[in-house]
């Protein structure tokens, strides 16, 4: 622990509410005079499961690759378990498991080989690798096609190797970007089955990017909602959904409060 | 440093599995061995002709080395300039255009490990191919005397110039997502890098007389690959020489690097 004496008494006392996994504080990414994200925090608890809801373009993706290290912010400060992911990249990294939306594949590689690459790049201590690479491939489902090359699998086996690479070095966060878009509904519910069991373990943060909203209802605690690079929601599902609301109901109304009242001030 | 392991022999073993690898290493085979055909015949043809005439100084002066083993490495660099840019062009493009460069820059992996991961794959690559080469001259030794030093000399050469031409390739294949483009700057690259600098050199100076050879031309001579792989397939180690494979290399890993790095903040 690199906390100094001063800060355990704090700690101690936060039993109830420990250090978040994620932290973001008023995160910007501009492209030119664009800016895909601007100014969004929110901190996420160790073991929350956080659907990150929103219409297309709205700087989903973005968020996601800044938090997993691909792509540098202009601006703002991000934490994964407490690592600074710009000034301690390297152990930031570490702590992340990363799907991104199309799964980062070798085709001419086989599930097993692949997945034990990731392992070593991961830095999965050598002892531990081999049994890290079985049980990541146990869990997605994946030691029937363990030897068949990549590029033979469908896409439902794909998504779930890349799910498979995600969790291989058990990492504290993982960060999924729409990890059911394209499949058909059997392997939609198989890999949201997984998802849900990685969650249920308690202790990995998950945060995953939809826009199916039946998705953040099966398998979410808490929803982010950002619209063009902007937080428009931050809250849990329970309290969303309380009263009989569907989530598409509370969608829907926060858009279009969001389209009036941005057409109210261009107005002004 | 570990990772710089662990992706240039995932690399390797995709190269191996991939047809291109066994098209170029077909290729440089067949060439290889029609050439050291071709040179032996050649050498025993001017042979023949000399003890005929009783050219006996002319067959004092032939030996294996000068006359055989030296013009056919130096044929096989030519033949490496076209062949190398087909197993370098995928090293960083098609990382990229797999969309793997997510998950390499996602690990906790430096760009110099990624670079170097690649340079190092592509030299194991370059030393089968040398391996290839260094076969015939291998023949020569059962049957004839040549000089061991001298030819030894001559397979480094090759190896060192084609370890700096994988810089140059990696780098070409960082700049871009498309392997064909990759291909043809590198071989352009190599083309402008390997032959032609003393030509525009020699055309740019073609009107103002020998006088004008100034400190610039002959930096430019300098660069070009031509004239210290010659020294070297004579014999001839010379730092200079060993200087400008190692700064090429050098080089050009840098701008991989920063080409690399550079792409993130776009």
């Amino acid at each position: 622990m690199k906390l100094g004496g001063a800060n355990s008494l704090t700690q101690d006392t936060a039993a109830a509410d420990p250090s978040p996994a994620i932290e973001v504080e008023d995160l910007e990414k501009r492209y030119g005079d664009f800016a895909a994200v601007r100014g969004l925090s929110f901190s996420i608890r160790p073991g929350e499961v956080v659907g990150f809801l929103g219409p297309n373009g709205a700087g989903k993706t973005t968020t996601m690759r800044i938090l997993t290290g691909f792509i540098p912010a202009t601006n703002g400060v991000a934490r994964i378990a407490g690592h600074d992911i710009f000034s301690d990249a390297l152990n930031a990294r570490r702590c992340v498991g990363y799907l991104p939306e199309t799964p980062p594949l070798y085709p001419e590689m086989t599930p097993a080989s692949y997945v034990d690459f990731v392992a070593r790049l991961k830095d999965v201590p050598r002892k531990e690798r081999r049994d890290a690479v079985e049980r990541a491939l146990e869990r997605c489902g994946l030691v029937e096609v363990r030897n068949r090359e990549i590029r033979q699998l469908s896409k439902g086996f794909r998504q779930r190797v890349g799910l498979a690479q995600a969790i291989v070095h058990e990492p504290a966060v993982l960060v999924l970007d729409e990890p059911t878009v394209g499949l058909d509904p059997i392997q939609i519910r198989e890999i949201r089955g997984l998802i849900r069991d990685l969650a249920a373990t308690g202790r990995q943060t998950v945060i995953l990017s939809t826009h199916i909203l039946a998705e953040v209802d099966a398998i979410c605690q808490r929803v982010i909602l950002i619209d063009r690079g902007r937080m428009a929601l931050d809250e849990p599902l329970a309290e969303l959904t309380g009263g009989g609301r569907s989530l598409e109901e509370v969608f829907t109304k926060v858009m279009t409060r969001d389209e009036t009242h941005e057409s109210a001030e261009d107005a002004a | 440093m570990r990772h710089i392991g662990t992706i240039a022999s995932r690399e390797l073993k995709s190269l191996f599995v991939s047809p291109v690898a066994y098209v170029v290493l077909t290729l440089w085979s067949v060439i290889a061995g029609t050439f050291f055909l071709a040179s032996l015949l050649g050498f025993n043809e001017r042979l023949m002709r000399a003890q005929q005439f009783q050219a006996f100084q002319a067959i004092s002066e032939m030996n294996l080395n000068d006359h055989l083993i030296e013009p056919f490495i130096g044929s096989m660099w030519v033949i490496l300039l076209f062949l190398l840019p087909a197993i370098t062009m995928g090293l960083v493009a098609s990382e990229k255009a797999n969309g793997t460069d997510e998950l390499l820059l996602t690990s906790p992996v430096t760009i110099w490990e990624i670079v170097f991961g690649k340079f190092f794959a592509g030299a194991g690559f370059v030393v089968l191919m040398s391996a290839i080469v260094a076969f015939f001259p291998a023949i020569l030794f059962y049957y004839g005397e040549p000089e061991l030093g001298k030819t030894l000399a001559g397979l480094l050469a090759l190896l060192l110039v084609s370890f700096s031409y994988v810089a140059i390739g990696v780098f070409a294949s960082s700049v871009t997502r498309n392997q064909l483009i990759a291909f043809v700057l590198t071989l352009v690259l190599l083309l402008i890098i390997g032959m032609m600098l003393p030509f525009i050199v020699d055309i740019s100076l073609s009107g103002a007389g020998p006088s004008s050879e100034s400190g610039f031309a002959e930096a430019i001579r300098w660069l070009s690959t031509g004239s210290h792989i010659d020294r070297m397939l004579q014999g001839l180690i010379d730092t200079s020489d060993l200087a400008y494979y190692a700064i090429t290399s050098a080089g050009f890993l840098l701008l991989a690097k920063t080409v690399i790095e550079s792409s993130r903040w776009r």
